[in-house]
């Protein structure tokens, strides 16, 4: 309850100061729905000479799509700022002042910041979602909850990959790879090429991020999937935490 | 001149040895095309266009490479610089800071080209054959393009950067100056594929000239109108250097440094 308490004063005095940038505001908002139509419009590509990529209906890749919008919106309001906060204290040996607090560490620098920016991905997802819906069988359940799980995953590699800052001091574009990652991810993985295919699913596990809960809500995989899915979400969750706490061993405070 | 120009380079050399990690993890985010290329190939093999697959890699490995040479982050910089006071420090040295961030993004290519190097060679082991070499002409005018590319997208980020001026935060002006660049420049997918209409509006934008123009004569295709596109490219790199030129001027009359 603390932990909820704390997380909602963050959320407001950050979204307050963003709004402060009110163009920079509302370009962000043009660009996720340019976006979003680019993206769009490179998967017409496919269908429009009748290739299904991957064996994928338009209305079933449009699934894959909303579920990285869905993450991008998680990753750009909240897993993006928190981050790149990380790297800047480490800089500037603010840490301490985090580390010093009678609260867990990794809760407080991971919701410290809050943006607004990710709504219109939000939006989109849901779009792209209701549309899905409307013209193929799924489990709206089965969704929500991979989608769920998904973004616990989805958040503990990118705080495992943003606590290397500790060491390398330096990391902001850790943060644009996550994203460029992601990207990358609003297609079927069964529509690349076979290295890419071995890459996004063992490599950078995207595959269970996006396509696995498409599969999941489509049925095209049981509910087994979802069991094998929290177990991976769940095993790199405590993996994250095993590192941060590893890392905090080497952070040596701006002043000692 | 020469002599400082030469220690410019050097010195913003070393400067940027120093972020190696970041320009490495930059340098993979971005590997879209290739992800495009994967999911190109694929289709090829389906059937899906009559080129062949190894088409694909070939044009999407040259996008890749155009794409590398243009990178620019100068309107983060600027931005950043002016919201915590230390551009006012630039302004104090008898020199346009103009050239302190182009050198730095010149002497940034020294570092990230051995990395492109290795990160072609791991391509090309994966998919034999899609390097070509197609002689020093379309080679050397490959590289006039993305020269010429890299210009545009400084400018272009140069005056965004200087909006900070006025507007305090301008990155995210850029992002969209991105966005426009993947979704008209080819990099998504080879803009010959795009229905002939939409090619024809997007010939006098810069973006098509960006990537598809450069990947094209690297990779020794035919290109249609080539001495119009590069003709497209020049005056757009004129436009925004006047643009940036002029926002400059105006905006140092609203800058005031923090204290002053």
């Amino acid at each position: 309850m603390r932990y909820l308490k704390l997380f909602f004063l963050f959320w407001q005095t950050a979204l307050m100061a963003r709004m402060e940038y009110r163009a920079n505001f509302l370009a962000a908002l043009g660009v996720v729905f340019l976006e979003s139509a680019g993206m769009l419009f490179g998967l017409y590509l496919f269908y429009q000479n009748g290739y299904d990529l991957g064996g994928w209906r338009w209305q079933e890749a449009l699934l894959v799509m909303a579920a990285a919008r869905f993450l991008d919106g998680v990753f750009v309001s909240w897993i993006n700022p928190n981050l790149r906060r990380i790297s800047e204290r480490v800089q500037q040996g603010t840490l301490d002042f985090v580390l010093m607090k009678p609260a867990d560490s990794q809760f407080l620098v991971s919701v410290e910041q809050f943006t607004v920016w990710g709504l219109p991905s939000f939006l989109v997802a849901g779009m792209l979602f209701l549309y899905a819906a409307r013209s193929v069988a799924l489990n709206p359940w089965y969704f929500a909850l991979a989608l769920l799980l998904a973004g616990v995953l989805f958040y503990a590699l990118a705080f495992a990959l943003a606590t290397t800052t500790i060491w390398f001091v330096k990391l902001y574009n850790v943060v644009n790879f996550l994203g460029a990652v992601l990207w990358n991810a609003q297609y079927p993985v069964s529509a690349f090429d076979r290295p890419f295919r071995l890459l996004m699913t063992y490599g950078l596990p995207v595959y269970f991020m996006t396509t696995v809960p498409a599969e999941v809500a489509l049925g095209r995989k049981g509910p087994g999937f979802l069991l094998a899915l929290f177990s991976l979400s769940l095993g790199v969750f405590l993996f994250s935490r095993a590192f941060w706490r590893f890392a905090l061993k080497s952070y040596s405070s701006a002043s000692s | 001149m020469l002599r400082k120009a030469a220690a410019f380079l050097s010195v913003y050399y070393a400067h940027m040895t120093v972020y190696r990690g970041e320009i490495l993890f930059w340098l993979l985010s971005g590997l879209a095309p290739f992800f495009f290329m994967a999911i190109w190939v694929e289709a090829a093999r389906h059937g899906l266009t009559d080129r062949e697959p190894l088409a694909f890699a070939r044009y999407f490995l040259f996008i890749f490479v155009a794409r590398q040479l243009q990178v620019v982050w100068v309107t983060w910089t600027l931005s950043e610089e002016i919201k915590n006071g230390l551009f006012a420090f630039k302004l104090l040295q008898p020199l346009d800071p103009f050239w302190h961030y182009l050198a730095q993004h010149l002497a940034e290519r020294g570092v990230r080209l051995p990395m492109i190097l290795v990160l072609l060679a791991v391509f090309l082991w994966l998919y034999p054959g899609a390097l070509v070499f197609s002689g020093w002409g379309p080679l050397f005018l490959g590289l006039l393009a993305s020269l010429l590319g890299f210009l545009l997208n400084f400018f272009v980020a140069y005056a965004l950067g200087l909006l900070a001026l006025w507007l305090e935060e301008a990155t995210d002006l850029y992002e969209a100056w991105y966005v426009f660049f993947m979704l008209f420049s080819g990099y998504l997918a080879p803009l010959d594929l795009y229905p002939a209409p939409v090619r024809e509006a997007l010939f006098w934008t810069p973006f098509p000239h960006l990537a598809y123009l450069p990947a094209s004569l690297f990779a020794g295709a035919q290109v249609e109108r080539a001495g119009l596109a590069f003709l497209a490219l020049i005056l757009w790199t004129l436009l925004f250097y006047l643009v940036s030129h002029w926002l400059w001027k105006r905006g140092l009359k609203r800058f005031s440094a923090m204290g002053a």
